[in-house]
């Protein structure tokens, strides 16, 4: 019985730590796409500001900007916006192996942090899908 | 504390590490309605980073 505790010990050490010493998902190389989208959305981040600030585009539980005024060149920035967020999500999904499930998770916690750094009177769909002005 | 309560701890918290079994009526599911969502993996960090360098680099 002794033999078996230790058998035990030994299995616990090498299977128990395996969880806990897991890899963060996380960007592990910036693609040239991702940069390219990165920077284009640095480019655009001002303008997007300000149409969020204006009421005209909110962030959706997505993770991604919707058009809530009918503006033909608004349309336009939100598709680019969206665009490059998508390459970002599809990025992280691919490099840590998560499947479509992961990737829906990508976009809830982006989505999140974007409803987090909303600033106020701004437009946020929350989880349940209800739009409310933060 | 003998070698079977030993054994009985340890298989304890192996099981507890690696299963989640949910009990009740599966014809009445549990829902649970909250506006956060469960970080995994460090995930919100690294979204956290992104958009930061997408504000900054503005």
């Amino acid at each position: 019985m002794k033999r078996f505790i230790s058998l035990f010990f030994l299995a616990a050490l090498i299977f128990l730590p395996r969880g806990a010493q897991a890899e963060n998902y996380d960007l592990k190389q910036i693609t040239p796409a991702v940069q390219q989208a990165i920077q284009s959305r640095q480019a655009r981040f001002s303008q997007l500001q300000h149409l969020k600030q204006q009421g005209v585009i909110g962030e959706d539980n997505q993770g991604m900007v919707k058009v809530l005024k009918d503006l033909p060149e608004v349309k336009n920035i939100a598709a680019g916006e969206n665009q490059d967020r998508e390459i970002i999500y599809q990025t992280i999904a691919e490099q840590n192996g998560l499947g479509p499930v992961g990737i829906a998770k990508v976009r809830e916690i982006f989505a999140e942090v974007q409803r987090g750094k909303a600033k106020p009177g701004e437009s946020i769909q929350l989880r349940s899908g209800e739009w409310v002005q933060k | 504390m003998n070698y079977r309560s030993v054994i009985f701890i340890l298989w304890m918290a192996v099981i507890a590490g690696c299963t989640v079994k949910a009990v009740g009526d599966p014809n009445r599911p549990i829902t649970i309605n909250a506006n956060v969502v469960v970080d995994i993996r460090g995930l919100k960090k690294t979204a956290v980073g992104i958009e930061d360098m997408v504000a900054k680099g503005a």
